[in-house]
């Protein structure tokens, strides 16, 4: 009886265990799932923010059902960080089960995954007409000459000002528009010393900045070829360090940790600039008490020959998974993010969000003046920037690179000598690739 | 009468292979996982670490891996920061968890359990949870800041999260924090086993408490000090979620730990799993040096 009764146990947790183990095909069609479903009319995107990201792609889904009544769209939200994580791990793992049909790739990122994983994305350049958007978006996604990416959010930077800050200490818009990154420095030390509040707030960790500097002087942290490091003799990144260490070390800037403290800045007042991409215009807007007192200028450019007041931060692209039922995917992006103009009407009015496609700026939405902005026309002055900014080549290595400089920047602000700093950069990149 | 002892025997034997066959059922089945979900994926990640390449396209490179590690400075950067924060926190922690047991172990203390518990939670929190309070209390304008600004211990913010230096510091006070309490435990279910007499004997000869704690009580606990101390290296060795979460590595890379790097390297970066799965295995060889260390070390003099 016992000698029973224990094999009984016995074999039964061991199947328990196993059938744990065994990723039955019941896991994938329960609610848990977040890869692909594989019904025809149905498709997964993988994507994070709620209110950008997600947002846009239910207004995409209603615009696109419109003559499609069956379609149906899943969208799986996480973080960024995430959903690089579940990328990653699905695609190298080589199955294609648990993988989306669409996910979205900040550009900074998506040659790392073109060039890792290749034969995992679809080419889309015959599901909409490349030559509609702006050809910084296009160059983020193309890989051995094919385009792989639907643009979305073109990442535009502006420079976002307080006005009644400004006025206090004697200056107009119109001394903060299309300026150098010194004069911005300048009027900003004015300013701090007459108002008492900060020019700006940045965290040491983040070279966003750095990065905004140099695409608006059209170079990189890689050369041409996306792979060799460009860092001793990349002026632009030179003169960036320059700026920032002066910056801060001038007072005007406040040091913030993480996203929270960085929206606190502004919202609270603590800071009177806020140089960044188009995307930050929900979270300024979000603060009431400031409606009337901000306003928008260009970005500042670098005193180097060929740097314009137009820069890119961190926008992100489309891309559809080599995987059953792509055709759909492509087929849903080409005709909402790829060409429909009043679907980007829609996303200007309800998220701000300034597409890279150049039809759509011809829109109504982009006409409204904002009374939160002073009666500027913000989604259309970004529109216009957007079209200046010049095309660089992101390659594969952006973070990588950048956390060898965020080092290089904490030598340098503690009073390293900058050629030397740059020169072990240079190195450590070289030693990595 | 005379076949009894015969029968029994039979029955005897009988029971005897029935038993060996269940024994060997228990262990062959776990064994059988443990081979598959351990041994497995260590043997096949040290084969994948003798490759190199973009995401799936991994090329063999023998032990050119390994080599890159002496040259690639976030790795020792890594490496370095791995250590500092064990060889400031490791002592630490234990000793406070001692002096902790020491009191709590009174006969005399009352509440015992309820301050038992107080310094045994920390270490049921979520480690994620913890690290997200921590960032708050210690930011810039966070309450940490602001008492000692009132208490006038300092004139300006600390920039905890800021700083490479407090950084640091903030890191080794979260793991001190969180910790503590757990390694208590094992300390006091040590003094249970003390005999009290000693102590009584001490007091009678005219020991102080404290040559008490460094006399009998650190000598008496010394197997478990050495068990805790290898657990918290192992587990400091590993530490991962903390850094993350409280600095994200930075300012630059002063608090960057050795698994943070790996997760870099595979998540955060051009994914190179190869390169990845060689530092995973550089924890692994630190793990056994040290280890052997503290053996030495914790052996008993003769």
């Amino acid at each position: 009886m016992f000698n029973k009764k224990t094999a009984l146990t016995l074999g039964a947790s061991a199947l328990l265990v196993l059938t744990a183990c065994g990723n039955g095909d019941s896991a994938n069609e329960g609610e848990e799932s977040e890869g692909a479903s594989g019904e025809p009319n149905e498709l997964t995107v993988w994507t994070w923010d709620p209110n950008f990201n997600v947002r846009a792609l239910e207004i995409a889904e209603e615009h696109y059902k419109q003559d499609n009544p069956d379609f149906e769209l899943e969208i799986v939200e996480n973080s960024q960080d995430d959903v690089i994580q579940k990328l990653n791990t699905s695609l190298s793992s080589g199955v294609e089960t648990g993988l989306p049909n669409i996910v979205f790739i900040e550009d900074y990122r998506a040659q790392s995954f073109l060039s890792s994983y290749p034969g995992s994305f679809v080419p889309l350049e015959e599901y909409y007409n490349t030559d509609d958007f702006a050809d910084y978006k296009i160059k983020a996604g193309t890989y051995e000459d094919e385009v792989f990416n639907v643009p979305f959010d073109s990442g535009v930077t502006g420079l976002y000002v307080r006005t009644d800050l400004l006025e206090e200490a004697g200056y107009t818009l119109e001394d903060v528009t299309d300026i150098t990154w010194d004069e911005y420095v300048e009027i900003g030390k004015d300013v701090t010393e007459k108002t008492g509040v900060k020019w700006m707030t940045n965290d040491h960790n983040d070279l966003g900045i750095i990065r905004v500097m140099m695409q608006s002087s059209g170079v990189w942290l890689t050369e041409e070829d996306g792979e060799t490091p460009y860092i001793t003799d990349n002026e632009s990144l030179k003169l960036g360090f320059e700026t920032y260490k002066e910056l801060f070390e001038s007072g005007v800037m406040n040091v913030h940790n993480d996203w929270d403290q960085f929206l606190q800045a502004f919202n609270n007042g603590e800071v009177a600039t806020v140089p960044t991409g188009n995307w930050i215009t929900p979270s300024i807007t979000a603060e009431d008490s400031q409606s009337g007192d901000w306003a928008i200028a260009p970005i500042p450019r670098q005193t180097i020959e060929g740097s314009v007041n137009a820069s890119n931060l961190g926008g992100s692209s489309i891309y559809v998974l080599n995987i059953d039922n792509n055709e759909l995917a492509g087929e849903f992006l080409g005709a909402t993010f790829g060409s429909d103009v009043d679907f980007y009407q829609d996303l200007a009015t309800e998220i701000n969000a300034i597409g890279a496609y150049e039809p759509a700026a011809e829109g109504e939405a982009y006409q409204v003046e904002s009374e939160f902005f002073g009666g500027q026309m913000v989604n259309k002055n970004f529109a216009e920037w957007t079209q200046e900014i010049p095309e660089v080549e992101f390659g594969g290595s952006t973070y990588e690179i950048e956390d060898i400089l965020a080092v290089s920047l904490q030598d340098y602000l503690n009073g390293a000598d900058l050629d030397e700093v740059l020169e072990k950069a240079q190195q450590q990149a070289e030693s990595g690739m | 009468m005379t076949e009894q002892p015969t029968v029994k025997k039979k029955k005897a034997g009988k029971l005897e292979r029935k038993r060996k066959v269940m024994s060997w059922a228990f262990v062959i089945i776990p064994t059988f996982f443990i081979v598959v979900f351990y041994f497995y994926p260590m043997i096949q990640s040290l084969w994948l670490s003798l490759h190199s390449g973009a995401g799936i396209g991994l090329e063999f490179v023998g032990i050119d891996n390994y080599k890159r590690l002496f040259n690639d400075q976030a790795f020792i950067t890594a490496v370095k920061n791995t250590f500092i924060f064990f060889i400031f926190q490791i002592p630490i922690m234990i000793f406070l968890a001692l002096v902790f047991s020491v009191v709590l172990n009174n006969k005399s203390l009352k509440f015992k359990g309820l301050f038992r518990t107080l310094v045994f939670l920390p270490s049921i929190t979520s480690l994620v949870a913890y690290s997200l309070i921590f960032k708050y209390l210690f930011a810039n304008g966070g309450i940490v800041n602001q008492v000692l600004m009132f208490l006038n211990v300092i004139n300006d913010p600390i920039l905890w999260l800021g700083d490479p230096f407090w950084a640091k510091v903030l890191i080794v006070i979260a793991i001190t924090w969180r910790w503590t309490g757990y390694n208590m435990i094992f300390y006091l279910s040590a003094l249970q086993n003390v005999d009290p007499s000693i102590y009584e004997a001490s007091t009678i000869d005219g020991a102080s408490v404290i040559q008490q704690f460094f006399k009998i009580t650190i000598p008496m606990l010394r197997p478990v000090i050495l068990f805790t101390s290898i657990t918290s290296t192992i587990g400091t060795l590993q530490l991962f979620d903390e850094p993350m979460n409280l600095t994200s590595g930075g300012p630059g890379n002063a608090t960057t730990t050795i698994s943070q790097y790996i997760y870099n390297l595979s998540f955060e970066y051009t994914p190179n799993f190869g390169y990845a799965a060689a530092v995973s295995y550089s924890i692994v060889f630190f793990v056994i040096i040290l280890t052997v260390i503290q053996f030495r070390l914790g052996r008993e003099k003769k």
